[in-house]
């Protein structure tokens, strides 16, 4: 997070600049355009790491969370099951060679599911609610619509086509 | 140091010197201990003359807060190893005592006890007292400040977020029962064998600042060393606040976040492995 002084810094540089452009000595300017050039880092930051920010007192412990298993360890434990149910799911109707359209529905949920939280910890990590909690609210309720829409298509492909198992073999073979 | 090991390696080394030594061993103590100076002034003008220096070039972070408009810059320095200890912090030592007083790094103990001297040498997290200065090609050695934290002055990181989350974990034992006999909490060996891998950690942020979702959450992530001293409390068979402490993990941010990448193993300069206590604590809130 040293790049938050630096970008601020580089703004100092820029204003500074700015104001005496035409009064600063050539040799001057030439070590700053070398100092420019130090950083290779793309200038389009999305989201800029904020200034150091300490709540409280350095001696003060940082708040600790209410605790909610809901997004905690049931959470993590529903993960885990559906990941692993996933394994063999993904193998029974080719191995059995039967198209069961039970196994087929069950097959479909897991997908959605486990897609589902997939995305969902990838929004927790690169969508920080205490940065960007309006962002964060716009990208849940997205990956929500998301997995409806997924959902319904998957109803539609398994009620009136022939099914995700059979389709997989058709392509497979095609 | 150094030169002591230097000299007394070259006086091993020069085998034209041996049989003086020798015979100046047989002869009278007055007689060896002038031969022994003799032959070590012989070894050592040898040396110097038919050695060449080993330079070997060092480029360190710099960052000045007391002029903050300069931005921060790669500043190298050129050393000889032959007169420069084996570890990374030698060198360092020596560019601040010889060339540039103005270098600034934390450093206390020099034996890897103590983690202040957590740096990125050439792009790993590691303890520069317990780094060797590599040897075997010519290329510079590169030293920054541990990745994603806020630099103070040059090769000197703020941890004081890493330690307000280090308090937040209660890191002492919680007991309301007394021993039984009124001396001090017993333990069996198996017991105690469980914090064998966890209470070595120092806390020298290395693997919590190399952890990808640590730079990116770390304000509700714990990262993976205040995790390790966490399940090293769980895992305390002294210990009578279980259940607080799994609470206080138990949400979204503060556990979950850690997504098995396992950088943190990786860079531990100590050996440890917190991503094997992380999953530990995930396995005990399972269910």
């Amino acid at each position: 997070m040293a790049s938050i002084a630096r970008s601020s810094l580089l703004r100092q540089v820029a204003s500074a600049s700015r104001v005496s452009m035409a009064t600063r000595p050539a040799l001057q300017q030439s070590v700053l355009a070398r100092a420019a050039t130090f950083h290779t880092t793309s200038k389009r930051e999305l989201l800029p790491p904020l200034p150091q920010r300490i709540k409280g007192t350095v001696n003060d412990a940082v708040p600790v969370p209410e605790p909610s298993p809901a997004q905690g360890s049931y959470h993590w434990t529903f993960d885990r099951l559906v990941a692993a149910g996933l394994v063999p799911l993904t193998v029974a109707p080719f191995a059995a060679g039967s198209l069961n359209p039970t196994l087929d529905a069950i097959l479909c949920a897991g997908i959605l599911i486990h897609s589902h939280s997939g995305f969902q910890q990838i929004i927790i990590d690169y969508v920080p609610k205490y940065r960007t909690p309006t962002a964060r609210k716009l990208f849940m309720w997205g990956l929500n619509a998301a997995t409806v829409v997924v959902g319904l298509a998957l109803y539609e492909f398994e009620t009136t086509d022939v099914g995700l198992t059979e389709a997989i073999k058709r392509i497979w073979t095609a | 140091m150094a030169a002591i090991r230097s000299s007394s390696a070259l006086l091993l080394g020069a085998a034209a010197s041996r049989p003086a030594l020798r015979t100046a061993v047989t002869s009278s103590t007055a007689a060896a201990v002038r031969g022994m100076a003799q032959v070590a002034d012989a070894a050592q003008q040898t040396a110097t003359s038919s050695e060449k220096p080993r330079l070997k070039t060092f480029q360190v972070y710099r960052w000045n807060p007391d002029k903050p408009t300069e931005k921060p810059r790669m500043q190298s320095y050129t050393l000889d190893l032959n007169k420069t200890g084996p570890m990374v912090l030698d060198a360092l030592l020596r560019i601040k005592n010889e060339l540039d007083p103005t270098l600034t790094f934390r450093r206390s103990c020099r034996e890897g006890i103590c983690g202040s001297c957590a740096m990125n040498i050439n792009g790993t997290n590691t303890l520069a007292c317990l780094c060797r200065i590599p040897k075997e090609d010519n290329s510079d050695v590169k030293i920054y400040p541990l990745p994603h934290t806020y630099v103070i002055k040059d090769l000197v990181p703020d941890l004081t977020h890493f330690y307000k989350q280090y308090k937040s974990i209660k890191p002492y034992l919680q007991r309301d029962t007394p021993a039984p006999d009124g001396k001090e909490y017993r333990q069996s060996k198996e017991d105690r064998k469980k914090l064998d891998g966890l209470y070595e950690c120092i806390l020298c942020a290395c693997c919590s600042t190399s952890c990808p979702s640590y730079w990116w959450n770390s304000e509700e992530y714990l990262g993976p060393a205040i995790l390790l001293q966490s399940y090293r409390w769980l895992a305390d068979s002294r210990d009578e606040r279980k259940a607080e402490r799994k609470a206080a993990l138990n949400n979204s941010m503060s556990l979950y976040r850690c997504h098995t990448i396992l950088n943190c193993t990786r860079t531990c300069p100590k050996g440890l492995n917190p991503g094997l206590a992380i999953a530990q604590i995930k396995k005990e809130l399972a269910f």
